[in-house]
């Protein structure tokens, strides 16, 4: 009987969390972020930042892949999504095949398959720290999930990109390094696109380019721009501002990454290599006149 | 800033052959991350048979071809016969020493056939100046640690002058694919005792 | 006949109307950017230098050699005690030829030529721009239009007003200003 009892009963030595420990655990976390590991020292921000930032520190032991093209701007069909590929360590192109674009979405989480029927839930972006935009799109991914099911209906863009904005200023100063844009159409808000970054900014709008590329994709995508494009135009000039990031941003290349947003989801719109498109491009329409062709 | 053999970018490599030597470059002229200049040849001519490719600083491959443009053209006004590959390289060597407590920023790579043995000859430079002989490949650029493995993997000896081709050109388009400051096409001189053959190869444009 | 389009962004608030360019013979044109005092000290000096030549020699260097020339200083005062620091622009007719050419030259002398150039900021917004609309068969009226399209682009996307610019063109026939419509508002996406 004695061994019953204490088989459901708790010893109170097991309980091996205090009062405060339970207070911390359920309290004090913000209620959005996980408990991580952070090193002890007496300033672990300044620490990370020191170890992980190679801008101001060049010989910085803990070097992370940097440097991308990503660009998402809204027009009446919906919103276009399109990245680069390329993973890069200083110099070193550690990959060409990179998959910035990472859907925030229960039935695709992790699954990529080339579909022509539209997958419903948002698109997330990458570009700074892969590692950290990989991992809070799927935590984030994660929440959306629970939201939808709490409340029965899918979450809005606004209320998924709030999430991930104080997510990041919650870690604001240690060290997080993210530009991502989150794009998608929900019957409440129409096509909505922000745009958040590690800062904790969180700023809605009709066109945005992130990475150390983004200055060209601007540059083409501003002077063509207009918000009643067609489909057709839209796809060709979101490819078209990625391919010229790629030409000009040594730390861009690779495959272009096509994605469009419209009501009943996202569409795939391939993932091609660029080379043989600026040939293309080149040879057809007389642009890039600067690359010599013949000897 | 980092140091000023990664501000440019580029990549040279110099391959031996049988009677034939090959010597090829990346085109590309960046600041950092910029690519301003996708025309940007890193291989000089000094004599019929004989070219010199260098890597680093752009300013100073500017400014060390013009030197050596010079200097070349005293010689063979003053000898009245062109320059030997083995003639030139110690000609580098010397010029480049002279500047030991300042020295050209830049990482020479030499290739040509001594006309009278019709051996071919290969050799690099560090920036002050100290000959690498080889007698298989040499490798210079920001893209030299990707060439090493390149090189390694592709090169065979006495290679016809085809085949050559083929070899240096898989090694370095493959390389400069592999380093984000250099490529954007390149350059290749197959050289022969009495033939060079000049090609252009078109790169990836990212 | 289209020739290279230098483009400098006007001045600080010192100055609303200053001209950061150079002509230094008859058919060619140097704009500069960069610290300054050197930029008007370095482009002066050549200019007188590259004008002596003309008149000892009784004939006009050709683009190429000017370009050459200005490198050979910038390169020589990069490894003196106190080097200029100015980023260049230059273009040219070739008086032989009859060809426009274009060079870009930093301030650690590196000398590129090549089909359209920026210098600062301005590159970054820029070349992207003139990658997808230029070629070089466009004439004056086109590339007035690619000019504005590039001033358009920086007014949308930089944060400082650089207070318009100054617009001269190279032809055969010598270098002279053009109106540009500094006054255009742009309006961002």
């Amino acid at each position: 009987m004695d061994k019953i009892v204490a088989q459901y009963s708790r010893p109170s030595y097991q309980n091996v969390y205090s009062e405060q420990d339970q207070q911390d655990l359920t309290e004090s976390l913000p209620p959005l972020s996980l408990k991580f590991a952070l090193p002890p020292v007496a300033n672990p921000s300044a620490f990370l930042r020191a170890m992980t930032d190679d801008h101001s520190n060049p010989s910085c032991p803990i070097k992370l892949a940097h440097g991308t093209t990503t660009l998402a701007f809204r027009f009446q069909g919906g919103i276009i999504v399109c990245t680069d590929s390329r993973a890069t360590a200083g110099n070193w192109i550690a990959s060409q095949t990179v998959k910035k674009v990472i859907p925030v979405s229960r039935l695709s989480r992790g699954e990529d398959k080339p579909t022509n029927e539209p997958t419903p839930g948002l698109l997330g972006t990458m570009a700074g720290g892969a590692a950290d935009c990989q991992y809070w799109l799927r935590y984030l991914s994660q929440q959306c999930t629970l939201h939808e099911i709490r409340h029965k209906r899918r979450i809005t863009v606004a209320a998924a990109s709030k999430i991930l904005a104080n997510l990041t200023y919650s870690y604001k100063g240690y060290g997080l390094s993210m530009g991502t844009m989150l794009a998608g159409v929900t019957p409440q808000e129409g096509p909505a696109l922000y745009y958040i970054d590690s800062d904790g900014t969180r700023l809605p709008g009709n066109l945005f380019c992130v990475g150390s590329g983004q200055t060209f994709a601007y540059g083409v995508l501003d002077a063509n721009y207009r918000y009643d494009l067609t489909e057709q135009e839209a796809l060709a000039l979101g490819r078209r501002a990625i391919l010229a990031a790629m030409h000009r941003d040594a730390y861009s290349g690779g495959f272009i990454n096509l994605y469009h947003v419209k009501e009943e989801g996202w569409v795939h719109h391939g993932f091609d290599d660029m080379n043989p498109i600026f040939w293309k491009t080149k040879l057809e329409s007389g642009e890039f006149s600067n690359v010599t062709s013949e000897l | 800033m980092g140091s000023p053999f990664d501000i440019n970018g580029g990549a040279c490599v110099a391959m031996v052959g049988k009677d034939c030597v090959a010597i090829a470059c990346d085109l590309r002229l960046g600041m950092q991350a910029l690519t301003i200049s996708n025309n940007f040849p890193k291989i000089f001519n000094f004599a019929p048979s004989t070219y010199l490719g260098l890597t680093g600083l752009a300013t100073d491959v500017n400014t060390v071809s013009d030197l050596f443009r010079y200097k070349v053209n005293m010689y063979r006004l003053r000898e009245e016969r062109h320059i030997s590959p083995q003639t030139l390289a110690n000609l580098v060597s010397s010029s480049l020493y002279e500047k030991r407590f300042g020295p050209f920023f830049v990482s020479p790579v030499l290739a040509g056939i001594n006309q009278t043995t019709g051996k071919p000859f290969i050799c690099g430079f560090d920036s002050i100046g100290c000959i690498d002989f080889a007698k298989d490949f040499i490798v210079s650029g920001t893209a030299s640690d990707q060439l090493f493995g390149t090189c390694e993997g592709l090169w065979e000896p006495d290679l016809g002058a085809e085949d050559l081709f083929e070899t240096i050109s898989q090694a370095l388009l493959s390389a400069v694919d592999r380093d984000a400051l250099s490529g954007w096409g390149a350059q290749v001189y197959i050289i022969e005792k009495d033939k060079v053959t000049q090609r252009l190869l078109k790169g990836r444009q990212d | 006949m289209a020739a290279s389009k230098a483009i400098m962004r006007g001045p600080t608030i010192i100055k609303a109307e200053d001209d950061k360019t150079r002509q230094l013979n008859k058919n060619t044109l140097m704009a500069f950017s960069g610290e300054a005092g050197d930029t008007v000290q370095f482009a002066e000096f050549v200019q007188a230098n590259v004008q002596l030549y003309s008149m000892r020699n009784d004939t006009e260097l050709n683009p190429a050699a000017v370009a050459n020339f200005v490198r050979g200083e910038l390169a020589r005062s990069l490894r003196s005690r106190s080097p200029y620091t100015v980023n260049l622009l230059l273009g040219g007719i070739d008086p032989t030829t009859q060809t426009p050419h274009l060079y870009w030259i930093d301030y650690l002398a590196s000398l590129a030529s090549v089909p359209y150039a920026a210098h600062g900021y301005a590159q970054y917004y820029c070349l992207s721009l003139l990658d997808k609309h230029h070629n070089p068969n466009i004439d004056l009226e086109q590339g007035m239009k690619l000019l504005g399209m590039c001033t358009d682009e920086l007014k949308r996307r930089l944060p400082i007003d650089y207070k318009g610019v100054l617009v001269k063109i190279i032809t055969k026939d010598g270098v002279k200003e053009v109106d540009f419509d500094n006054d255009k508002i742009v309006r961002s996406a």
